[in-house]
């Protein structure tokens, strides 16, 4: 209400400009009093800004280390060196962090290509995988790519890769089949496929069919022209940002955590917990929120500070923008703490009572920071007058 | 308000004489010119710009509903599990047949699914799990059914011989006996393809269209035969099998759309076209299967859902979708679709057993907790507010969208009931007297031969579809950018589901073609505006 009120307002004052010089007396007119309200932001540089140097270069980055991926897995064909094995395990963990971070804007292509459900459909399907596995030899790519998706993806190659995470992640060289190196090769080439598409959707062509569509990264910077049938605004493209970052931080704290939790020690259910095998869980926690770090600072970590949404709150409230530059990293660590003294993942500590006492106090973290974005960020969008 | 702003500030700004201004021309604009709540006290306006438009609860929702509401939220993206499931024996039961292993495949963010692209090296591509698309098969039948009772089966689709009313192009890795060769397979492939033509305006403006072909091949009855096979055997390869394309379709606002009194959409319907316009909706009359299992002597209620009208309510619809597109049966279709197929008995004894289409306890896969949570999600998604509906060229828009009579069919306006049920349950507070912004009249229209189906569904024939909501239109590709339009996502663009308009619509499609290209943007930004 308070922006539609304001445009009319500047119209005003566009009219009587326009107007100037028509009269005996103007230079002695005063300009015409018009209540502020709201804040003004220029948005173009923030916008141009988490486009490209935040999500593109992360999803570049993912492409980057797809490749890595396949050559790793790839030396597992014939080896016998668990180091081997230790560097695809690396090399897994290594694709998962872009990835995981990536998901603090999980929209666009990721989700209309399907690329999402290909690559990180959970839970996984090991009563179909170990029968794929005792009835074929020499897994292709292309046929794999037709097969359902809880036989595929990060997920799977994380089983085969790290074992079934119940008692260690440490799946020892030995005990990796021929055909687990198969799959898991072929897997590997998969997901250097759709990491490959979901790169190029955002910088060649949206649209794998159209060659002349625009790529997604236009589609954001470019809100409001005529062949934009996605972003009318830049505040569509805002307001697709924040509610990116509200997204994976209620997703964070009331399900990946949350739903292994359960409201008891007793119905805590550890099959529910993401990147069990590896348990690489709370790294993954962690790297959501990251993300929304990133999102939110305009810059990786240690990179040159650029603009990001902290800056189109402090235009608006400078205090709200620290704030919540501190919840984010609080809830992070708090994230992190969960591991404790003793370095307990993520599917052993909700078995245990000082661990889930500081699941709880993560859980605190995020809630508070959703809160946060929910209800004093949003509102930020209403008040906002474009420059 | 701003032309007056204007006039009065710049009128005698100087010495001389002002000059006798010409009234400009009074131009009257329609009633929901202005309109931003299409969805009454259910609209959203925190969302409504960006991809979670279609996602919002709807504000007016009291606590418990709201708590009902996101129960439901995350039922609807439950990626259901081949059975037996021993860590999760809630989410198994899958298929064995399926189209999708989760609501959200073919709704995704609650809008359209995307549209399957082919590559630039490819001429077809096989239907997968990127595929929010599916087929309603049917046989054809003797004579047209026009009245519905018991023994026509009120006009239901006659299924395929051990196939049924709907092709399952998936499945769980066992469900075809030939599952080594095609692991994953459904009742049988599908292939699509495009077939291209371009319509050009007055103005040498020109537009591709482009027609999806699809191909089936490889059904389960007769492994690799095609169309082009000598003495095809399969029952699907059959000359007299009908077959329709149906898109996944957006999943808000379904609740206003049921609450619309049943007499104020049939006060539209127009059959035989006495006021002469070219106009002559129609309701569908179904099956409605909650009053069949209330023992109602005549089951069968108004069709409202479905790209042919074929479903009378929200609850039939979902808990129907959960049944048939995905294989989990429930409590209102407790038996699993493909029951009594050969494949189904095949896959009983070649697994053992493992999936009967009941759980553990031997009732449905799913229970009527989740059910009902389902379709109150889907009642009670907000609908996204209008945009921009202060820009000159949105207005004009409106107008022309009335002038050339798009609005004899996406009737504007409703205003919901305030007492009675829907789906067999009392309306939902939130969903009383809403005065709507839905843009159609519910009815059936024919819409000429490109795009028809040649496919009966109850009362509907085959060149018949029904008038689709407008609201939330200018939201699609924002929500989905891979997202099209039409009942099989033919149409890239809104311009495009204007220019395959025809039958009925031929009239209002003709007046298009024939504005200038100013006026056709203007049109165009109103319906973004939606």
């Amino acid at each position: 209400m308070n922006f539609k009120y304001t445009a009319i307002a500047l119209t005003l004052m566009g009219t009587l400009t326009a107007c100037g010089g028509s009269g005996s007396d103007d230079s002695s007119t005063p300009d015409p009093v018009v209540p502020e309200t709201g804040f003004s932001f220029a948005a173009t540089e923030m916008v141009t800004n988490l486009t490209n140097d935040v999500i593109v270069a992360g999803y570049a980055d993912l492409a980057a280390q797809g490749d890595a991926l396949l050559l790793a897995t790839q030396a597992l064909v014939n080896s016998t060196s668990q180091a081997d094995l230790t560097a695809a395990q690396e090399a897994w963990k290594a694709a998962r962090k872009p990835w995981e971070q990536g998901e603090s804007h999980i929209f666009g292509p990721v989700d209309s290509l399907s690329i999402d459900p290909h690559l990180d459909s959970w839970p996984l399907n090991t009563t179909d995988l170990q029968t794929q596995l005792d009835n074929n030899t020499g897994f292709d790519a292309e046929t794999i790519k037709s097969w359902n998706d809880d036989v595929q993806g990060f997920h799977t190659m994380e089983y085969l890769l790290f074992g079934d995470g119940v008692a260690d992640n440490n799946k020892s060289i030995s005990d990796l089949t021929t055909a687990e190196r198969e799959y898991v090769i072929a897997l590997a080439e998969v997901f250097r496929d759709y990491a490959k598409q979901l790169d190029d959707a955002w910088q060649i062509s949206h649209n794998p069919q159209d060659a002349n569509a625009l790529p997604y990264a236009d589609l954001l910077t470019s809100p409001g022209s005529d062949n934009n049938t996605v972003y009318s605004s830049e505040l569509a493209v805002i307001e697709e940002l924040i509610n990116g970052m509200i997204g994976i931080v209620d997703e964070v704290g009331n399900g990946k955590i949350a739903d292994p939790f359960g409201d008891s020690l007793a119905n805590a259910d550890t099959s529910k917990v993401e990147s069990q095998y590896s348990w690489n869980s709370l790294t993954d926690f962690a790297d959501n929120i990251q993300g929304v770090r990133n999102v939110y600072h305009g810059e990786f970590t240690g990179s040159a500070d650029k603009q990001g949404i902290i800056d189109f709150v402090a235009a608006a409230d400078s205090t709200l923008s620290v704030r919540i530059s501190s919840e984010i990293d609080d809830a992070i660590l708090k994230i992190q703490a969960i591991a404790g003294n003793d370095d307990m993942p993520f599917r052993q500590a909700i078995l245990d009572e000082a661990g889930r006492t500081r699941v709880e106090i993560a859980v605190t973290a995020l809630t508070t920071l959703q809160t946060s974005l929910e209800s004093d960020v949003i509102p930020l969008l209403s008040e906002w007058n474009p420059q | 308000m701003v032309s007056i702003l204007l006039l009065s500030a710049c009128g005698g700004s100087g010495d001389e004489q002002p000059t006798p201004t010409p009234e400009p021309p009074v131009v009257t604009y329609p009633d929901f010119t202005d309109i931003t709540a299409s969805g009454g006290d259910t609209t959203t306006y925190d969302a409504g710009n960006s991809g979670h438009g279609f996602s919002t609860p709807a504000p007016n929702l009291s606590e418990g509903d709201l708590a009902l509401h996101l129960e439901g939220d995350a039922n609807f993206e439950i990626s259901f599990t081949t059975a037996p499931n021993i860590e999760h024996p809630e989410l198994d039961g899958l298929g064995p047949v399926f189209n999708n292993a989760d609501c959200n495949s073919c709704h995704q963010r609650d809008g359209r699914n995307s549209t399957p692209f082919l590559s630039a090296d490819q001429t077809r591509v096989k239907l997968g799990s990127d595929a929010g698309i599916f087929l309603r098969i049917s046989k054809a039948a003797d004579v047209e059914c026009t009245q519905g009772n018991a023994a026509n089966n009120y006009c239901a689709p006659i299924p395929v011989p051990d196939f049924g009313g709907q092709l399952f192009h998936r499945g769980v890795l066992k469900a075809r006996a030939d599952w080594q060769e095609n692991a994953f397979g459904g009742q049988a492939d599908v292939y699509l393809s495009y077939e291209r033509t371009t319509v050009t305006y007055d103005d040498g403006t020109s537009v591709e269209l482009k027609k999806p072909i699809f191909e089936v091949e490889n059904p389960y009855d007769a492994p690799g035969e095609t169309k082009q096979s000598t003495n095809i055997t399969s029952n699907l390869l059959q000359d007299d099998v009908l077959m329709g394309w149906r898109n996944g379709m957006p999943v808000f606002g379904l609740g206003l759309l049921e609450a619309i009194p049943e007499a104020a959409i049939l006060a539209l319907a127009d059959a035989d076209d006495s006021n002469g316009d070219g106009i002559s909706g129609r309701p569908n009359w179904v099956f409605d299967a909650i009053k069949d299992r209330n023992g109602d002597d005549n089951p069968v209620s108004l069709g409202r859902f479905g790209w042919k009208a074929n479903t009378p309510s929200v609850r039939v619809q979902s808990l129907g979708a959960l049944r048939g597109d995905i294989g989990i049966t429930n409590p209102l279709f407790p038996d699993e679709s493909v029951a009594g197929t050969s494949l189904h008995d095949s896959y009983l004894t070649r697994t053992g057993f493992v999936d009967t289409g009941e759980d553990e306890n031997g009732e449905p896969e799913v229970d009527q907790a989740l059910s009902d949570a389902v379709v109150f999600y889907a009642e009670t998604l907000a609908v996204p507010a209008r945009r921009n509906v202060d820009d000159s060229d949105v207005r004009e828009g409106a107008r022309l969208f009335a002038s050339i009579n798009c609005s004899g069919c996406h009737t504007p306006s409703f205003t919901t009931k305030t007492s009675g049920d829907i789906g067999g349950s009392d309306i939902i507070d939130s969903l009383k007297g809403q005065v709507i912004y839905p843009f159609t009249d519910m009815l059936l229209h024919d819409m000429g031969d490109d795009l028809a189906d040649g496919r009966p569904d109850f009362l509907a024939n085959g060149n018949e579809w029904r008038t689709r909501p407008l609201w939330g239109l200018g939201l699609t590709q924002t929500v989905n950018p891979q997202a099209g339009f039409l009942h099989d996502g033919r149409a890239a663009t809104v311009e495009e589901a204007i220019l395959w308009h025809g039958g009925e619509a031929q009239n209002s499609q003709e007046a298009f073609m024939a504005l200038s290209k100013t006026e056709r943007d203007q049109l165009v930004s109103f319906l973004m505006s939606l």
